[in-house]
């Protein structure tokens, strides 16, 4: 059973907006898929402003550089979406692997990334991408990095007014890209660790390389100094390994030492390793 | 009270309903579809599933306001009168039915894939059953039945 609640259907973005800015105590519902589960557990709201009928929050564009995915796209959708299989292949990636297919089909984007879970599969790949999250408000309208939006576990900087209505990804030609993540069934509240990575090499040098570490960390992080040190280095093991090094220390700089590090960190190596390390190395 | 029509299993249904109530409710108490089950009512066991526009949701975590305008389907659509649809009798002749909590809610995703893929891969069938949990057949009576109903399949209803 779920609380009682005023259920609006909005038709378009801006009747979204609208009601947002006129009803106090109103909540967003997208997919509901963590929304729904909250509410059960005791959480309250006035009004649900179901943002289903907004046909401007879904969809995806390509501008020449960048896609830009709406909001309300589900994770079914972005991982059968062609365009972001080509040149966000790890967003693809992490949208398959959420949940199930259930979930997959009814969650989307846009909640991923407001309900911000450490563990949030969508956000490892677009921190590679460096996605820009665009939140509009019937004020206006302003783009944050990715980045920055999220500033916790649950914590972003979204106004009370606002609605996440699109985020916006480095289109990666060229590279080689993917997402891996090591999870035990969705259901249960055991830790896991999630991986997004975007390589670009050429005879052996490291041109650009991007990672991006998920659920080891309050927030999925980039380890810009490892990343730093790889680009211009050749792809060999020495090199590697202490790139490795440096976001092993990283990821306990920024979160101390938990008892989970003990199973995490050896497969946040072994996995950085190999996806680094390529053909060269093993 | 919030009046809601859709189509269910082919039919065009309305229905007055609270604006807070989900869909496992409304079709289990208001529409007596008492096949779809409500195990876990978090999102995590699958025995909830509907078909909505031909893809597996939970219905546990589906306010009913929001299928308004939408194709809602339950296992109910598949047999015929006295007929069960071959999906169906696939699953009794492999096995895969045993205390049935689970069925209604397999036959509904094994049919969803065999809408997409003719010919699915066992990777394709067990993708598709992965939101959902049987305490009973070990999966793998299941996964033979989606697998030999899929040369026989045919869509129910046209
Ligand atoms: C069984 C189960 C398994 C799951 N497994 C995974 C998993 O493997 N990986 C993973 O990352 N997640 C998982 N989740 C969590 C969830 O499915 C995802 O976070 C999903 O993307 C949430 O999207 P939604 O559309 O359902 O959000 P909702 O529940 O509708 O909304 C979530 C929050 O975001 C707000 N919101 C939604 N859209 C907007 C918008 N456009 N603008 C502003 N605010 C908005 C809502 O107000 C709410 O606070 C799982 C959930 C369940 C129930
Ligand atoms: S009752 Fe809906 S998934 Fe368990
Ligand atoms: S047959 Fe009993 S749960 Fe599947």
């Amino acid at each position: 059973m779920l609380p009682p609640f005023s259920y609006i259907a909005v038709h378009s973005k801006q009747e979204a907006l609208t009601s947002l800015a006129s009803l106090a105590g109103a909540a967003l519902l997208a997919g509901g898929t963590d929304l729904l589960v909250r509410m059960k557990k005791g959480e309250t709201h006035r009004y649900v402003i179901d943002l289903t009928g907004a046909a401007e929050l879904s969809g995806v564009k390509d501008r020449g550089g960048t896609l830009r995915i709406g909001s309300g796209m589900t994770h079914a959708r972005i991982g059968a979406h062609p365009a972001i299989a080509k040149t966000c292949g790890g967003l693809a990636a992490a949208c398959s692997a959420v949940g199930s297919p259930q979930v997959r089909n009814m969650g989307t984007l846009g909640g991923n990334l407001v309900n911000a879970s450490p563990a949030a599969d969508s956000i490892a790949p677009l921190l590679v991408h460096n996605a820009v999250v665009t939140l509009e408000s019937i004020d206006g309208m302003r783009s944050e990095k990715l980045e920055r939006f999220i500033t916790g576990p649950y914590r972003t900087t979204i106004g009370k007014h606002e609605i996440l209505t699109s985020v916006e990804a480095d289109t990666l030609a060229g590279y080689n890209e993917g997402y891996r993540r090591v999870a035990k069934r969705a259901g249960w509240a055991i830790s896991r660790l999630s991986l997004a990575w975007a390589l670009n090499d050429a005879d052996g040098v490291f041109k650009d390389v991007r990672i991006a570490v998920g659920s080891c960390t309050p927030v999925p992080f980039r380890p810009r100094e490892a990343e730093a040190f790889l680009a211009g280095k050749g792809r060999e093991r020495p090199v590697v390994e202490e790139a490795v090094k440096m976001v092993l220390d990283e990821i306990r700089r920024i979160s101390g030492m938990r008892p989970s590090f003990a199973y995490k960190l050896p497969v946040v190596r072994d996995l950085l390793l190999s996806v680094l390390g390529g053909d060269s190395c093993s | 009270m919030k009046r809601v029509g859709f189509t269910l299993n082919g039919k065009t249904t309305t229905c007055d309903v609270e604006e807070n109530e989900l869909l496992l409710h409304t079709l289990r108490e208001r529409l007596s579809i008492a096949s779809v089950k409500e195990g876990c009512s978090i999102g995590e066991c699958g025995t909830c599933t509907v078909l909505i526009d031909n893809e597996p949701c939970y219905a546990c975590l589906t306010l009913t306001a929001k299928v308004e305008g939408r194709d809602v389907l339950t296992v109910e659509y598949l047999a015929h009168a006295d007929l069960l649809h071959p999906l169906q009798e696939s699953f009794i002749s492999h096995g895969a039915v045993q205390c049935g909590f689970c069925t209604p809610a397999m036959l509904l995703v094994g049919y969803s894939l065999l809408l997409k893929h003719r010919q699915p891969t066992d990777e394709q069938i067990r993708e598709a059953m992965s939101g959902n949990l049987c305490r009973c057949t070990g999966y793998v009576q299941i996964i033979e039945a989606i697998k030999d109903a899929a040369p026989v399949f045919i869509h129910s209803g046209s």
